[in-house]
C-alpha cells in the first residue's frame, strides 16, 4: 500500500493533478501546511529533499505562527477537526496566502465545511479556496507493506487502553470508532472491500462488525459510494477480493517480548526507532568512561531509513550477521570505486606530461571512463553516507547485543517457544548478573510463563520471584499475565510456535566472519530456521481455506452480500491471493517480519500487516505493568 | 482514493448565503468586490515568473531546433532543414548568453531579497523558490550541453571519418603506382633483352657492310680499269678497223 499512499501524496501535492515526470518541468512552487497527523503520514514517506523537488518551498505546521506569504499556492493536509477548522478559517480570514488547496485526511461533515464556507464568504475569498478533498489517508504507511494507525494520541488506543479492566463502554465504542475509521480508510485508499474474518469473543470482533457495517452503508449509498469504479483504485484491477483478518493481541502475547536476531526488529527493539527514524547517541570521543565519572557529552543523531536506501530494503529482514558481513562488503566495494577514481584522477593529472605514445593511445578510453566516474560521484557519495549511516546503526546495535548479551536470551526464548530441551536452567540465567538488563530478564520470565503448559509449582514460582526482585525487575506485569492465562482459553489449545530452532552458523562463515569489522567474539552466530508464528499461522490457515480448530469457528464477513451474514461458513472456496492482517491491541516488526518471509515462499501472494500501534518490548512490559498494578 | 468534494464546497458557500440573506446578516459587499480583488502582485514573484518564462522560452527554443541541429543524420532530410554550422554556432552563442543572462537576473533576485527585511519564512520560501528556478534552469542547460555534446562528437567523428576516407584514398593511389611500376620494370627487363640480342646482329651487319664498302671500292677500281682498258682495247679496235679500210682502199686502188 505504500506505492498507493506515496503516489496519492505525490498527486496530492501536485494539486491533484499527476505528476509530469518531465526532467525539466517549469517549476510551480507551493506551500505545504499539516498538522502533527498529516507529518506523521508524510514524514516516514518522503524526505525534505523531495518534498523540495516537488517544489514545495515551506512546510509548516498547522498550528504555528505563519506569515502570510502572497503569490504562493498553499496545499493543507489536515484532520478536520475543529480547532484545525478555527485555524483555517482565521488563515482565510487574514489572507495568508494566494489560493488555497485543502485535503482532510478523513472525511470532514458537512456542518464544518460549512464553517469553512462562511469564513471564505466574510474574508471574500470564495475563489481563492480552489480545491476540497477528502484523502481517506488516515493510516500511516511505514512500509510498502505494513501500515499503523494514527500516531498521535496512540495511548487512547494502545493495548492497555482496549485491555483495561475499568474500561466504560463509551471509552471503548470511542476507541473502536478511531479504529474502523482509520481501517475504512484503508480501504478506501486500497480500493477494494475485503471478506472479513475475525474470532469470537473480543476487541478485534468488535472492530470487525463495525467495519463491517461500515462498509456496507457505504455500499448501499449508491450516491456517494467510494467503491464505485469512478473512485476504483488499485483493488479494480485484482479479480479477487482480498482477505481481512482481524487478529486480537491477546492470542500471542509472547511474540511482543521476544528477542530478535533480525536488523528491523532489533533496531526497533534496542534503539530508538519510529516512524521509519532512528535516533541515537553518537558519543563525541571513544574512550571507555570508568565507572562513575561523567560520560562525555553525546550527540543525538538520527537517520532516515526509507525506500530508496537499498542496502535497508535488502536486509532489513536479514539475521544480524549477514548485515554486519554486508556492510563490510558494501565497504569494500566502495572502497574499489573510490580507488577507481583516484586512479583515473592521477591518470589525467600524469596526462599533461609527455609520457610517450602509451597515454595518447589509452586516451580516448579514459576520457569516457573519467565521465563515467565523475557522472557516477553523486551516487558514489550516497553510497558512501549510506554505508556510514548502518556502520553507525549496526555498530550501536552490536553495543547492545554485547553487552546484554541478547544472542543468548533469543535462542533460550526460541527454545522456550518451540518446547524443545533447554540446556541451562532459568534461574541461572535470570542470577546472572552479566546478563542483560532487568528488562531483558523480566521479558525472558514472562515467556516462560506464558509458553508453560502447566504453569510453575508455587515454590518454583517464589524462587524465581526473589530473583527477578532480586535483580531489580519489577514484578506488576506478572500480575497481569497471570490474569490473563485464566481469561483466556490457552489451557484449552496451548500457543503452538512452531518448529523453531535455532542452529549455530557453520564454522566456514565464522572464518569469514573474523575478517570483518565487526568483531562478533562471543557472539553466537545464530541462524533462524523458517516457523511460523500464530498470526502468521492463522493467516495460512485463512488464506489457504485450510481446517484447523484454531481458526475454524472464526466469524465471517462479507460488506457486499445483500442480507446480513451471520453465517460463518465461508463462501469462497479458492485460497486467497491477496491478504491483510491487522492486529488490534499493537504489533511489532517480528511480526512483520514472519509475515514477510512467510509470503516470500509463497510466490504471487501479497500480505500486507497493520497494527493499531507499534511497540517494542520495553514499551509493551510498561503497558502489561501498568494493567497488572490496578 | 481521494474524494474531490469542491463541488459540495460551493454548494455549502451557497447554503450559508441564502442563510445568511435569510437571516439578514448580510455581507453587502458590492457586486463588483465579490469578484476576486486583483491583488496587487509583489514584485517578487513577478520577476520570478519572468526569469521562469524566460528560461521557458529557452527551453523551447533549444527543443524546437534540436532535431535539426543535431541532424539526426537521415539522408532523406532535404536540404532546407539542413543546418550550416555557422547557424548552429549562432545558436550556441545564443544559449550562452541567455543562460548567462538568466543565472545573473538569478543572482540579483536572490542579493535583493537577502537585503529585504522580511519575516523569515518568506524568506525561506524566496530563497527555495530561487533554488527551484535554478535547478529549473540546470535542467535546461544540461539540455544544451548535451546537444552541444552530440554536435561536437558529431564533428569529430565527421572529422574522423574525413581522415580516415583520405588516408583510404591515399592508400589505394599508392597500391596503383606500384602495381604500374612493376610493370614497367618487367617491360624494361624484356627490352633490355632484345637490346641485347639485336646487338650480335648489328655487329655481323657492320662487319657485313665494312667488307662490303671494300669489295665496291675494289671494284669500282677494277671498273676503272676496265674502263680504261675498254677504252684502250676500243682504240686498237678502232685503229685496225681504220687499218683495214686504208688497207681496203689500197687494195682497191692496186687493182684497177
Amino acid at each position: 500500500c505504500c506505492p498507493v499512499t506515496a503516489g496519492l501524496s505525490m498527486r496530492m501535492l501536485n494539486f491533484n493533478t499527476s505528476p509530469l515526470k518531465n526532467t525539466a518541468a517549469e517549476p510551480v512552487w507551493k506551500v505545504l501546511i499539516y498538522d502533527r497527523f498529516g507529518q506523521d503520514i508524510i514524514s516516514p514517506l518522503l524526505a525534505v529533499k523531495e518534498l523540495r523537488d516537488m517544489g514545495i518551498t515551506l512546510h509548516l505546521l498547522l498550528h504555528s505562527d505563519r506569515d502570510p506569504i502572497p503569490d504562493v499556492p498553499a496545499i493543507y493536509f489536515v484532520m478536520p477537526t475543529e480547532e484545525n477548522i478555527d485555524r483555517i478559517c482565521q488563515d482565510l480570514r487574514n489572507q495568508l496566502y494566494e489560493s488555497y488547496y485543502l485535503n482532510f485526511i478523513s472525511a470532514i461533515s458537512r456542518s464544518k465545511l460549512e464553517d469553512i464556507a462562511s469564513a471564505a464568504l466574510s474574508a471574500n475569498a470564495v475563489t481563492q479556496v480552489t480545491k476540497v478533498f477528502d484523502q481517506y489517508l488516515n493510516f500511516i504507511t511505514l512500509e510498502d507493506d505494513m501500515f499503523i494507525l494514527c500516531n498521535q494520541n496512540k495511548e487512547l488506543i494502545s493495548y492497555h487502553a482496549i485491555n483495561k479492566p475499568d474500561i466504560m463502554d463509551t471509552e471503548m465504542e470511542a476507541i473502536m470508532d478511531t479504529i474502523v475509521d482509520s481501517l475504512f480508510c484503508f480501504f478506501v485508499t486500497l480500493g477494494a472491500v475485503p471478506i472479513i474474518r475475525c474470532p469470537r469473543g473480543n476487541a478485534a470482533e468488535m472492530v470487525a462488525v463495525k467495519l463491517d457495517k461500515k462498509l456496507r452503508e457505504n455500499l448501499r449509498d449508491a450516491r456517494n459510494s467510494l467503491f464505485t469504479g469512478d473512485n476504483m483504485g488499485a483493488g479494480q484491477f485484482s479479480f479477487q477480493r482480498p482477505l481481512f483478518v482481524l487478529a486480537d493481541r491477546n492470542l500471542d502475547l509472547a511474540t511482543p517480548l521476544h528477542h530478535t536476531w533480525t536488523y528491523q526488529a532489533l533496531i526497533h527493539d534496542v534503539l530508538d526507532f519510529h516512524l521509519n527514524r532512528v535516533s541515537m547517541d553518537e558519543s563525541v570521543g571513544s574512550e571507555a568512561s570508568p565507572s562513575g565519572a561523567r560520560p562525555k557529552k553525546k550527540n543525538k543523531k538520527s537517520y532516515d531509513l526509507t525506500a530508496a536506501d537499498k542496502f535497508w530494503q535488502k536486509h532489513k529482514g536479514s539475521p544480524f550477521p549477514e548485515v554486519a558481513e554486508s556492510v563490510q562488503e558494501e565497504l569494500d566495494t566502495y572502497r574499489a570505486q573510490e580507488d577507481e577514481v583516484k586512479r583515473l584522477k592521477s591518470i589525467m593529472g600524469l596526462e599533461g606530461e609527455d609520457e610517450g605514445p602509451i597515454s595518447s593511445i589509452s586516451m580516448s578510453d579514459n576520457t569516457a571512463k573519467l565521465t563515467s566516474a565523475v557522472s557516477s560521484l553523486p551516487e558514489l557519495l550516497e553510497k558512501k553516507r549510506l554505508i556510514d549511516l548502518h556502520t553507525n546503526v549496526a555498530t550501536a546495535v552490536l553495543d547492545h547485543i554485547k553487552s546484554r548479551k541478547l544472542d543468548v536470551y533469543f535462542e533460550y526464548e526460541e527454545k522456550l517457544m518451540s518446547k524443545s530441551t533447554l540446556e541451562k536452567s532459568l534461574l541461572d540465567i535470570i542470577s546472572d548478573p552479566d546478563a542483560g538488563t532487568p528488562e531483558d530478564k523480566m521479558r525472558l520470565f514472562l515467556i516462560f510463563y506464558i509458553t508453560a503448559l502447566q504453569p510453575p509449582s508455587e515454590t518454583d514460582l517464589d524462587q524465581y520471584k526473589k530473583a527477578l526482585l532480586e535483580t531489580g525487575c519489577d514484578l506488576s506485569s506478572l500480575n497481569y499475565i497471570k490474569q490473563w492465562k485464566a481469561f483466556t482459553k490457552i489451557a484449552a489449545t496451548p500457543s503452538n510456535y512452531g518448529n523453531s530452532g535455532v542452529k549455530p552458523m557453520g564454522l566456514f562463515s565464522r572464518v569469514m566472519n573474523s575478517g570483518s569489522q565487526f568483531v562478533m567474539e562471543g557472539v553466537k552466530h545464530l541462524v533462524l530456521k523458517q516457523h511460523n508464528l500464530p498470526v502468521t499461522r492463522i493467516l495460512d490457515n485463512l488464506m489457504e481455506m485450510k481446517s484447523n480448530p484454531e481458526t475454524d469457528d472464526y466469524r465471517y464477513f462479507d460488506p457486499k452480500m445483500l442480507r446480513g451474514s451471520e453465517s460463518s461458513t465461508p463462501r469462497n472456496k479458492n485460497p486467497f491471493q491477496e491478504a491483510i492482517v491487522f492486529v488490534v491491541g499493537g504489533g511489532n516488526y517480528i511480526e512483520y517480519q514472519n509475515l514477510v518471509d512467510y509470503t516470500k515462499a509463497k510466490p504471487g501472494k501479497r500480505v500486507l500487516y497493520g497494527c493499531s500501534e507499534l511497540f517494542n518490548a520495553g514499551q509493551f512490559i510498561k503497558q502489561l505493568s501498568s494493567l497488572g498494578q490496578k | 482514493m481521494a474524494v474531490d468534494i469542491t463541488v459540495l464546497f460551493k454548494a455549502s458557500v451557497k447554503t450559508v448565503k441564502t442563510r445568511n440573506k435569510a437571516i439578514g446578516v448580510g455581507f453587502d459587499l458590492p457586486k463588483e468586490e465579490i469578484f476576486k480583488k486583483s491583488r496587487p502582485k509583489h514584485g517578487f514573484s513577478l520577476k520570478a515568473k519572468e526569469v521562469i518564462s524566460n528560461i521557458t522560452k529557452l527551453k523551447d527554443f533549444l527543443l524546437q531546433h534540436r532535431k535539426d541541429y543535431v541532424n539526426a543524420g537521415s539522408l532523406i532530410s532535404s536540404d532546407l532543414t539542413r543546418m550550416t554550422d555557422n547557424e548552429r554556432d549562432q545558436i550556441d552563442q545564443d544559449a550562452q548568453i541567455f543562460m548567462r543572462t538568466c543565472s545573473e537576473a538569478i543572482k540579483q533576485l536572490r542579493s535583493e531579497a537577502e537585503k529585504q527585511v522580511i519575516p523569515t519564512q518568506i524568506r525561506e520560501h524566496r530563497g527555495a523558490v530561487l533554488d527551484l528556478i535554478e535547478i529549473y534552469l540546470r535542467g535546461v542547460c544540461k539540455l544544451y550541453s548535451e546537444q552541444r555534446a552530440i554536435r561536437v562528437k558529431r564533428v569529430f567523428e565527421q572529422e574522423n571519418q574525413r581522415l580516415v576516407s583520405e588516408m583510404s584514398n591515399l592508400v589505394d593511389e599508392v597500391r596503383q603506382i606500384e602495381g604500374k611500376v612493376v610493370e614497367i620494370s618487367r617491360l624494361q627487363e624484356i627490352f633490355a633483352e632484345k637490346v641485347l640480342m639485336q646487338e650480335t646482329e648489328i655487329d655481323s651487319i657492320h662487319q657485313l657492310v665494312v667488307g662490303a664498302t671494300e669489295n665496291v671500292k675494289e671494284g669500282n677500281e677494277d671498273i676503272r680499269e676496265a674502263i680504261k682498258n675498254n677504252a684502250g682495247f676500243r682504240v686498237w679496235i678502232l685503229f685496225f678497223l681504220v687499218m683495214c679500210s686504208f688497207s681496203l682502199l689500197f687494195l682497191d686502188w692496186y687493182d684497177s
